[in-house]
């Protein structure tokens, strides 16, 4: 299986400077870039040194809206290409989006297609956010709230620019999506392995990571006594447009102690992919389905869409409880947990068990 | 006379009833919120009553198969699941809601 990275950010973010760079180092030698730039002429590729022909730029229009079916056909044809050794055979595909992009499209694209499932995996998705720039683009970009919660890393770039640590928008960040590491970029110089690793997209072991990790762990989840959580947007500045972005876009956790039946578990995607697909922006877990102890099942889901369970081997930590953790706009926490209480209730009437 | 055991066994089943009726009344706030829609939810012992705008939809338990029934000018419709409870009760208050379905992917989740 080949991964696929997905590299967005706002326009003048810095994603093209951090790809170049990228592509510079040796452990990025055999990559194929599929760069979609929105207007009449691109530039980017241009910018861009590479001498390999795994290079391909979709011009035709914003990869979200208009040409998700040519990012399929593109990638089949790559594929194609490199099977008859038209190009170098690449073992990763980077797709830098243009900086308007929704994300979630593009990852549907690559999920969802029968052909490209049997080659391609999804691996991650990189978000650059400029720190000079980033607090006002997301105050006036809806798209840039959206690139920022789907995002597996956050990279902050032009940190150089700015005199002091621009802690307001760190700290946004962190409330938007605070499962994202977030690192530092300047002229794109970062250590790749930090970027596209190739369990990035493992929510087990984030969650894991995260355990061991209890800063980041308690404000999500609380202490280890605390059920449920809640993160808001922190509120630094005094008074804020009511109206903003980000103020719709909510991470919580849901935390079960008790094994769930699969068929809850069925039952309850269902419903929020039929109420809430397109604002569920992100939903990772792991969890204890009351069918395979021993085993937890690793879900994940970009808005209706959802990979099939994975199970892992064995629990990563002593806790198994199950950790759902969404990234949604305009979901209460309270409708998935009241949902997933009377789903779960309901099946376990119906079948009996305790 | 309902020997001891099936005594025991009915008021489990009650109870777990009951309280399924009240996670639903409760399921049915949350939803209402979640969808922005202006109503209210009231629970009576075994019925709630939903009222949104011009709409009022009764809701109680159902005779099988049907687990549930929603009462909607004067005319009762089963309903087999809390999902399709949710289904028709948005239906009815939020009728411009365009639903989406799950989709499982082809792909696999985790690299190997």
């Amino acid at each position: 299986m080949i991964p696929v990275c997905v590299l967005t950010g706002f326009l003048g973010s810095g994603k093209t400077t951090l790809l170049g760079r990228l592509l510079k180092s040796p452990e990025f030698a055999r990559t194929a870039v599929i760069i979609n730039e929105f207007g009449e002429i691109g530039l980017d590729h241009d910018l861009i040194e590479t001498s390999d022909e795994s290079f391909v730029t979709l011009q035709t229009g914003c990869l979200c809206c208009t040409i998700r079916g040519d990012l399929v056909l593109t990638l089949t044809d790559i594929l194609r290409r490199r099977d008859e050794g038209m190009v170098t055979p690449f073992d990763r595909v980077v797709i830098e989006t243009s900086g308007l992009a929704d994300p979630a499209p593009i990852l549907h694209a690559v999920m969802s297609d029968d052909g490209l499932a049997e080659r391609l995996t999804l691996a991650g998705v990189v978000t650059t956010v400029d720190a000079v720039h980033g607090a006002g683009t997301l105050e006036r970009q809806p798209e840039s709230v959206k690139q920022v919660a789907v995002a597996d890393r956050l990279v902050l770039t032009k940190t150089d620019l700015v005199a002091e640590n621009p802690d307001a928008l760190t700290d946004r960040l962190a409330a938007l999506n605070p499962f994202a590491p977030l690192l530092t970029a300047c002229f794109g110089d970062i250590d790749p392995a930090r970027l596209f690793d190739a369990r990035i997209w493992d929510p087990s072991g984030k969650l894991a990571a995260l355990e061991h990790d209890p800063e980041k762990w308690e404000p999500v989840f609380g202490k280890r006594s605390c059920s449920i959580n809640k993160i808001e947007p922190h509120r630094h500045h005094g008074a804020h447009d009511r109206n903003r972005h980000d103020e719709r876009i909510k991470c919580f956790a849901l935390i079960r102690d008790r094994p769930i039946p699969a068929v809850a578990l069925t039952l309850f995607l269902e419903v929020l992919a039929e109420h809430c697909g397109a604002d569920l922006l992100r939903l990772k877990g792991i969890v204890d389905l009351a069918e395979s102890p021993d085993r937890p099942a690793v879900i994940h889901g970009v808005q209706h869409v959802f990979h099939p369970p994975a199970f892992l081997d064995r629990w990563p930590s002593d806790d198994r409880r199950s950790r759902l953790v969404f990234i949604a706009r305009d979901l209460p926490r309270e409708f998935a947990q009241a949902l997933l209480d009377a789903i779960e209730a309901e099946v376990r009437e119906t079948t009996g068990s305790e | 006379m309902i020997p001891k055991s099936g005594y025991r066994f009915s008021e489990k089943i009650m109870r777990q009833q009951t309280d399924t009726v009240g996670l639903v009344h409760r399921l049915l706030a949350a939803s209402l919120a979640a969808w922005q829609v202006t109503g209210r939810v009231e629970r009576e012992a075994e019925r709630i009553t939903l009222t949104a705008g011009e709409q009022t939809l009764k809701v109680a338990r159902g005779a099988p198969p049907f687990r549930w029934t929603v009462t909607l000018a004067g005319r009762d419709r089963g309903v087999t699941s809390i999902a399709g409870l949710l289904r028709m009760v948005r239906r009815v208050v939020d009728p411009d809601h365009r639903t989406s379905r799950l989709r499982i992917a082809p792909s696999r989740l985790v690299p190997p």
